[in-house]
């Protein structure tokens, strides 16, 4: 058993269960056995001294529904091994958030253009700097802050 | 050329016919896409104004309805769509966020208007516009179309 | 054999992709063998945003996640928002919800079917779905005041009533949508083409769903009854009668039942709250417009909602202030997406534009 650093409850009646980021893949995989097939979303909070990485889960048999939270400074194992549908999840909070997940094949952008610099979602992103996107002839992306250089 | 009382005369029939049949571009991005598609079913039926078939290439068509937010990423392939249509072409911006940004503007990833892309010949306002606006957009293109202010 | 290979972008702009998808295919002969979607197009930071405003103003955000069907991405706010701050709703307001979301979920699907055929290169389909749906939309229309994005849903209730007018439309609509459905339904399951080119297209199996987190109509369609408005009630769906149709094939053609079957069921759901309509208050008169921007909340809250895609959600955090410090979106979409290299590899290259077209992407709500 992996141990459980809080327990808390949501406003819809949920558990939300605090797990130490070291044991997050373990502990999933325990909750995955127990019945929790589906893994919902991925996603992560910017509380600016710390980043927390939230996961969803969802019983398809029973329907119930658990909140599994884990404060990491920006790096967690990966679930994709879990899940299929983990890898667009992480790749997007990477994305947006960017809490890197180890072990992910294919830790990309996935909405922005790649290049991009910066994770819009923290709360300490400048949203007065403007970078400008354009087109490589082979289809890449390329991104700079020079408004000439793209739209 | 335009003294030619003979070439000015094909000129004004030339244009009148091309405002009479234009093309346009299968090209939706958005929300507007959806009203876009309103305005070319059953109960809009724009053909009735000589814009019959929505073309999927951009070489056969020569109007581009520009239907939704024009994100940075976007942005640099619709130039690329518009320089493949051929000449003469027309580019119709549909809604706020086509036109300005729209609800978006404030936002990193989202282009303030598709006029910095492309130039735009006719705006249509609302969010999304409803297919009379659409319409109403189409034969202002062919006015001006028929007047040779357009844009291209 | 490696030079055989051969690579093929599919996207951004291409008239089956429903949007601004972009696939990046490799093919040997005409058999797909890798195939990733590139997405992010229409990404208009619809989190970011919200989390800069108050919550009242989140929702024309949440408006045009998924534009095909508005009233639902609403309904999953407002819901979500209305746990957080604790906010009563009154009864009218609930049944006046449940009917315009049912609504909208028809108009939803009568987009899809109308572009699917397209997809499939039939053209009657179209301007059939389209008459239907512009019939749904002049109701929505006269009670929204709006015909695509409505911001008819408020924190606390809705914006404006019924009036009996509308509730009339409803009833003179009712009475032949069936009929007409069954019309259209027929153009498709008659076509030998369509069901040709559709049984046993872009299958999906019950394991491959539920590990890429698949809901909605493609996971009734690949073998499992569920249904959020059974299986969690929300509003009142738990005192009205109504069927979760399912499927075993889990492939294209399972996906087209499933999802027409779907719209009859939603009439069915109109046709009782019609009925049980109470009378009483449309919103809580506690909070008025002004007064909503004023809520500070804490605390968290997700409630899952069932859009036309699937478990539509917005999870929210609160700080104590009258801003979401966290704006997450559920979309159904970006996590159906997610799996289309399990449908189409494997596959020919043809059969792409009916697997896409199958999943109802709408990029609103993938990139968001």
């Amino acid at each position: 058993m992996i141990p459980v650093e809080s327990e808390a409850s949501s406003k819809d009646g949920v558990k939300i269960i605090y797990v130490a980021k070291e044991n997050i893949l373990q502990f999933l995989k325990e909750k995955k056995d127990e019945g929790f097939d589906y893994l919902l979303m991925i996603t992560g909070i910017d509380y600016k001294d710390h980043l927390e990485v939230v996961y969803h889960l969802l019983s398809s048999k029973s329907g119930e529904r658990l909140v599994v939270k884990a404060k990491t400074d920006g790096e967690i194992d990966s679930v994709t091994s879990l899940w299929k549908g983990a890898n667009w999840h992480e790749r997007e909070t990477w994305d947006l958030l960017g809490i890197k997940f180890n072990g992910h094949p294919n830790l990309k952008r996935i909405l922005l253009a790649e290049g991009w610099v910066g994770h819009p979602l923290r709360k300490d992103y400048p949203m007065d700097k403007k970078q400008y996107v354009n087109l490589k002839e082979d289809g890449d992306d390329t991104v700079s802050f020079e408004k000439k250089e793209g739209y | 050329m335009s003294d030619n009382i003979l070439v000015t005369t094909l000129d004004e029939a030339l244009r009148w016919g091309t405002g009479k049949s234009l093309w346009p571009f299968t090209f939706g991005l958005a929300c507007c896409a959806l009203e876009m598609m309103s305005a070319m079913g059953s109960d809009y039926d724009w053909a009735r104004f000589g814009s019959d078939v929505f073309r999927d290439s951009p070489r056969h068509s020569d109007l581009m309805i520009v239907s939704g937010t024009v994100t940075k990423k976007m942005a640099p392939r619709i130039r690329r769509l518009y320089d493949q249509m051929a000449f003469p072409k027309f580019v119709i911006s549909m809604g706020a966020c086509a036109s300005a940004g729209g609800p978006y503007v404030r936002g990193y990833s989202v282009v303030d208007g598709v006029d910095q892309v492309v130039p735009v010949d006719v705006y249509i306002y609302g969010c999304p516009p409803r297919p009379e606006s659409l319409i109403k957009a189409l034969k202002l293109l062919q006015d001006r179309i028929a007047d040779g202010k357009v844009k291209h | 054999m490696q030079d055989k290979i051969v690579e093929v972008n599919f996207g951004p702009q291409h008239p089956s992709t429903h949007g601004v998808l972009r696939v990046k295919v490799k093919l040997d002969g005409e058999v797909i063998v890798d195939a990733q979607p590139v997405i992010g197009y229409l990404h208009r930071n619809a989190e970011k945003l919200s989390e800069m405003g108050y919550y009242p103003k989140a929702q024309i955000y949440v408006d045009r996640l998924d534009y095909a069907a508005a009233l639902n991405m609403e309904l999953g706010f407002v819901l979500s928002a209305e746990k957080l701050m604790d906010i009563q709703v009154p009864d009218r307001a609930l049944w006046i919800r449940m009917m315009m979301v049912e609504l909208n979920r028809i108009a939803s699907h009568f987009i899809w079917l109308g572009t699917h055929g397209l997809d499939m290169g039939m053209l009657s389909p179209f301007f059939y779905c389209f008459r239907e749906r512009e019939k749904v939309f002049r109701i929505l229309d006269e009670i929204t005041g709006s015909r695509l994005l409505y911001n008819y849903f408020a924190i606390g209730g809705v914006y404006s009533d019924v009036t009996p007018k509308s509730l009339e439309m409803i009833k003179t609509w009712l009475s032949d949508f069936d009929k007409n459905l069954t019309e259209i339904e027929n153009i498709f399951k008659k076509s030998y083409i369509y069901v040709a080119r559709t049984r046993g297209t872009g299958k999906l199996s019950l394991d491959d769903t539920i590990s890429y987190g698949v809901t909605g109509p493609m996971l009734r369609a690949a073998g499992k009854k569920w249904d959020l408005r059974k299986n969690r009630p929300y509003l009142h769906y738990d005192q009205i009668n109504f069927d979760v149709p399912s499927q075993q094939a889990g492939d294209v053609y399972a996906r087209m039942l499933v999802r027409i079957e779907e719209m009859h069921q939603s009439a069915r759901i109109v046709a009782q709250v019609l009925e049980k309509l109470p009378a009483g208050d449309f919103y809580n008169k506690k909070y008025s417009k002004p007064m909503l921007v004023r809520i500070k909340a804490t605390g968290e809250s997700y409630i899952p909602t069932e859009s036309p895609k699937g478990e539509f959600g917005i999870y929210l955090v609160g700080d104590g202030s009258a801003i979401p410090y966290r704006f997450r979106i559920r979309s159904p979409s970006f996590a159906n997406l997610s799996a289309a290299p399990a449908m189409l590899i494997g596959y020919k290259i043809a059969d792409m534009t009916a697997t896409l077209s199958s999943m109802d992407p709408v990029f609103g709500e993938v990139d968001r």
